[in-house]
């Protein structure tokens, strides 16, 4: 590659972009208007929240007591609200008609408040529209100043109420003294208005109550309880960083994608549609250094977008919180980010607008048009939504799971680092920064990959018919899977296993479990496997290296499992001292050392968790899936690409680290070997070794020579492998996988095919064809 | 200067299966000569120049521009040609002169040669008026030489005319074939390809007739009117595109 020539067309697409009108205003313009306009608009929307007369009905005002005394003059009395808010709301009193006293006579029926107020809902609704009105309040019963029994005579209140009014109060033990609030949460401005008069409402209650004790010699502190007071003792900067650090990441990664999508577009798919990709295509930059020149322009637009809508916002921002914050007591839990946050976002942003603008890139390499473009920027998202929003859910935080996964890892890192959370962070930053690199580096593969393909850059429009696709994937189907059938052969298992999940029961016998595992591995894997190796390749047995396997080959696998077997069991104990099994694994193994008590013997279990795994996931993994990855140029990088695979799709952390360990070593026999059987027996023989050594009992040990000598116990219960021996043992497996390693991978004709060679040599000699 | 031997392509195509755009052609192409390619639309001419310039790989077969082949060596194929074709746009947003000066880096040129030798060819071509015009601002005309000065700016010993005149006025049309021959005189090797017979007739020096990827007859103008007892080259042409689609009728017909 000429770095050279990839500056040459950088700079020229740089220039090309700038001159573009619709580039620079979604790069640059829109940003810088957007921002202020929605800022704009929230200080209006806050304007109105605080401007916004309310118009009250109050309809049964003579029931209110005369002291105290709610309203005053037909307003709010001052002692219950603001100055401000006297003068916004608008007290209004009609005069009663039908529907009013069918409201008053309904409410004043009820005789407990908490029953709710379904019956005339829908009635004071209609009237609230009619008269215009955001609130109702009303007062279906004379609201009456309570005496202690023996003091009734000496309540002034009570002196001044007529008979007819003391009889109601005292023929009913529970009064209905309740004032109704009616509003409409449908409409903001009543839901404003409700806010604005419940305060004041409840100043007025409690100022009633006050005196009713104060008139009956009652301490208030009698009625006062305790105090419970709530103190946050978050420091303002932490609490500006929680409040930021969830929201920067986001538009980070939401703008950068969008920055790099229409560039992207442009200079692939638009090209193509100017004609101009031929004349950079025969000129004699590689297609290579077009890709690369291209990814950094796009590059440069998606950083300089999230970058620009990164600073506009945060002006917009400060601006609108400071309007917003000097009305209110302590200001908003927002100012500007701490510096150090800017710092992170900037790093965080080279990886993640290299990612997204190769994936973007790749993507708009496919297109034929621009239009054709536009249409892959929604599953593009759709893609990356979720990604982005894990890490903003609450519970989402920072582990070895999360921090696997790409995007969303990087974020919840970023938020860490924003936060302050600096120990936590380290703890995971590689995991995080190598699952990042690597998907940068995947992405940018794949955009040089579909630049050096012709059937991406020069593809016609085809009319598409499913049943012709199908035919033309038969016709075009090789002996072997390919890298994509691979893949998605790897897809099609982890997305039935996660629908399966759903419909399995939790197993209550060990009939059921065996049936249920035998189902779920034949389903997932088993299924999909095979029917690809029929369907897909033409050659189903070659694809799932269905072939015998000399007996050498056999045995040093069976060997290499048994003498592996102490390292694979002190690997396992470390995960696992690493990643301490959480809740739910620990329920499982429970469960299924339950269901294992039922077993009907030793056989069964090694039937059901070495034999039906080993033939299955073999078929799947060393067969069909490595087969596809070997089109890759390094078999190296097939089995490991295979192991990883392997190791997700057994889903929980440690067993994923666990099995892409021994995913590799079958990988490397399967290549080797070029056969599946010495897989299905290294991890028969595993599995079966993992079940023995567990369920390996003391009389057993105890009466055997050898398994005294290898094993030992340190709590008489479980068994480990002593330190000498295990190593002895994993050193001969080593040299075993040696042994493997170093077998001639050259094509060797096995027995019956050279039995075929020969008896199609008789049959037709070559005299005859001449 | 210029072997093409045995030269495939095939496409995959959803709808028809597999298509042969290119069927095994062969020939050859010398200095100070020009080659005419002639046949109908969908002949299998662009498919070959376009294999000729790398922009595509053959499927099977080979071809040797100046000494490199296509298949081994295209970096440097593309070093030894000047490509322009009904595909070849110009950028829009690029000044005349800006466009040239970048294909002239891209192809290694020093500044000051570049610089040098783009004045020369400005000159000639009666460009300096839209030396700072926009692409996008030009006529279709002028377009068509700024691609042609755009192929000629590192001095290539072979050039690739693809349908170079299609869309061009008369008058433009004339000056493109002007240029072709005076690059013929200057000793390059030029491929040209056309479906206009009087263009073909006024340049070529030798020529082959492609239809379906074949190429039907190959040879200079005279040998290939000797051959076929037929002066009039249009007429020469017509019956041997019959011929061909007549015998590619009864082909599907038995089969």
């Amino acid at each position: 590659m000429k770095w050279q020539n990839v500056k040459l067309i950088f700079n020229r697409e740089l220039r090309d972009q700038l001159r573009d009108r619709r580039t620079l205003f979604t790069v640059a313009i829109m940003p810088m208007v957007l921002y202020p306009l929605m800022g704009m608009a929230m200080l209006q929307v806050a304007q109105f929240m605080r401007e916004y007369p309310t118009k009250i009905w109050v309809v049964g005002m003579e029931n209110l007591p005369e002291h105290p005394s709610l309203f005053v003059d037909g307003q709010v009395n001052l002692e219950y609200v603001s100055e401000t808010d006297q003068q916004l709301i608008d007290v209004q009193v009609f005069h009663h008609d039908a529907q009013t006293e069918s409201v008053i006579r309904q409410l004043r029926e009820q005789t407990d408040p908490t029953e709710g107020t379904g019956n005339v809902n829908e009635l004071i609704q209609q009237e609230m529209q009619k008269r215009g009105v955001d609130v109702t309040v009303v007062i279906p019963a004379p609201i009456t100043n309570p005496a202690l029994p023996d003091r009734r005579s000496k309540n002034l209140d009570q002196s001044d109420d007529d008979s007819e009014q003391s009889a109601a109060v005292e023929t009913q033990p529970y009064s209905n003294q309740t004032v109704y609030v009616f509003q409409n949460s449908a409409s903001d401005k009543s839901r404003l208005g409700a806010e604005r008069l419940n305060g004041g409402l409840m100043k007025w209650k409690i100022g009633m109550v006050r005196e009713n004790l104060t008139a009956n010699d009652v301490p208030i502190s009698m009625v006062q309880g305790v105090t419970l007071t709530n103190a946050d003792v978050a420091d303002k900067s932490g609490k500006q960083a929680a409040a930021w650090s969830k929201i920067l990441p986001f538009i980070i990664m939401i703008w950068s994608l969008t920055g790099a999508f229409y560039p992207a577009i442009d200079l692939c798919a638009g090209e193509k549609e100017r004609g101009t990709f031929e004349t950079l295509l025969s000129s004699p930059a590689a297609r290579s250094e077009i890709a690369i020149g291209k990814l950094l322009t796009v590059i440069s637009f998606s950083m300089a977008t999230s970058l620009l809508n990164l600073l506009s916002m945060g002006f917009t921002g400060m601006f609108v919180v400071s309007r917003l914050g000097a009305g209110m007591p302590g200001g908003l839990p927002m100012g500007a980010p701490p510096l150090s946050c800017i710092g992170w976002l900037l790093l965080a942003l080279i990886p993640i607008s290299a990612l997204f603008s190769a994936v973007a890139l790749a993507a708009a390499a496919f297109a034929r048009s621009s239009k054709e473009g536009q249409y892959y920027l929604v599953p593009l998202m759709m893609i990356s939504m979720p990604l982005m929003m894990i890490p903003m859910l609450p519970a989402a935080e920072l582990d070895l799971g999360t921090s696997l996964i790409p995007v969303s890892g990087l974020m919840l890192m970023l938020r860490g680092l924003i936060e302050g959370q600096y120990a936590q962070c380290i703890k995971f930053a590689g995991p995080v920064c190598g699952v990042t690199l690597v998907c940068c580096w995947l992405s940018i593969r794949w955009v040089v990959r579909q630049f050096n393909s012709e059937t991406v850059l020069f593809r016609a429009s085809e009319r598409f018919g499913v049943g012709v696709w199908l035919k033309f994937i038969m016709q075009e189907r090789h002996e072997l899977p390919s890298l994509g059938n691979a893949m998605l052969c790897f897809v099609v298992i982890l997305v039935a296993k996660f629908f399966i999940g759903f419909v399995v029961q939790t197993p209550d016998s060990f009939a059921m479990f065996t049936k249920q595992t035998v189902i779920i591995l034949i389903a997932t894997m088993a299924v999909p496997a095979v029917m690809m190796a029929l369907v897909l390749t033409r050659n189903a047995r070659k694809s799932l290296r269905l072939r015998s396997c000399t007996l050498p080959m056999a045995s040093a696998a069976i060997l290499a499992a048994i003498f592996l077997n102490p390292l694979f069991t002190w690997f396992a104990a470390l995960v696992m001292q690493i990643y301490p099994p959480t809740g739910d694994l620990v329920m499982m193994e429970q469960t299924v050392s339950n269901i294992l008590t039922s077993a009907p013997g030793l056989w069964a279990i090694i039937l059901v968790f070495a034999a039906a795994p080993a033939v299955i996931e073999e078929l799947a993994f060393r067969g069909f899936i490595l087969s596809g990855l070997q089109s890759l140029r390094s078999k190296w990088q097939a089995i490991l690409i295979s192991a990883v695979l392997f190791g997700i799709a057994h889903g929980v952390i440690q067993q994923t680290l666990i099995t892409t360990v021994v995913g590799f070593l079958l990988g490397i026999i399967a290549i080797q070997t070029r056969s599946i059987i010495p897989c299905m027996l290294f991890h028969l023989t595993h599995n079966s070794l993992a079940v023995l050594l567990s369920s390996a009992k003391a009389s057993v040990v105890e009466n055997s020579f050898l398994l005294r000598q290898l094993l030992h116990s340190t709590n008489g219960e479980s068994y480990q492998y002593s330190i000498a021996p295990g190593i002895l043992m994993s050193a001969i497996g080593v040299l075993l996988m040696a042994w493997f390693i170093r077998l001639d991978a050259t094509p060797t004709m096995n027995r019956e095919n050279a039995g075929l060679t020969r008896l199609i040599a008789r049959m037709f000699p070559p005299k005859s064809q001449a | 200067m210029i072997h093409v031997r045995q030269l495939t392509k095939t496409y995959k195509e959803i709808q028809s299966g597999p298509f042969t755009a290119l069927d095994g052609i062969s020939f050859d192409a010398m200095p100070g000569q020009i080659y005419g390619l002639l046949g109908p639309n969908g002949a299998g001419k662009t498919t070959a120049l376009r294999i000729l310039s790398t922009v595509l790989k053959p499927t099977s077969g080979t071809a040797i521009v100046n000494g490199f082949d296509v298949n081994l060596a295209p970096e440097q194929v593309r070093r030894q040609i000047g490509f322009v074709s009904t595909n070849t746009a110009i950028y829009d947003r690029m000044t005349a002169w800006e466009m040239i000066y970048y294909f002239g880096q891209l192809y290694g040129m020093e500044l000051d040669k570049l610089r040098k030798r783009m004045e020369l060819l400005f000159e000639r071509f009666q460009m300096n008026e839209i030396r700072n015009v926009l692409c996008s601002k030009m006529s279709t005309g002028m377009k068509q030489k700024v691609s042609i000065v755009r192929a000629m700016v590192h001095n290539p010993p072979v050039l690739i005319f693809d349908e170079a005149t299609s869309g061009l006025d008369i008058l433009v049309a004339r000056e493109v074939l002007n240029t072709v021959e005076q690059l013929c005189d200057q000793g390059k090797c030029v491929i040209f390809s056309s479906h206009i017979m009087s263009e073909v007739k006024r340049l070529c020096d030798r020529i082959a007739v492609m239809n379906r990827g074949h190429i039907l007859a190959e040879g200079t103008i005279e040998e290939l009117a000797q051959e076929h007892q037929e002066q009039d080259l249009e007429e020469l042409f017509y019956q041997m595109i019959s011929k061909s689609e007549q015998q590619h009728e009864a082909v599907l017909q038995k089969a």
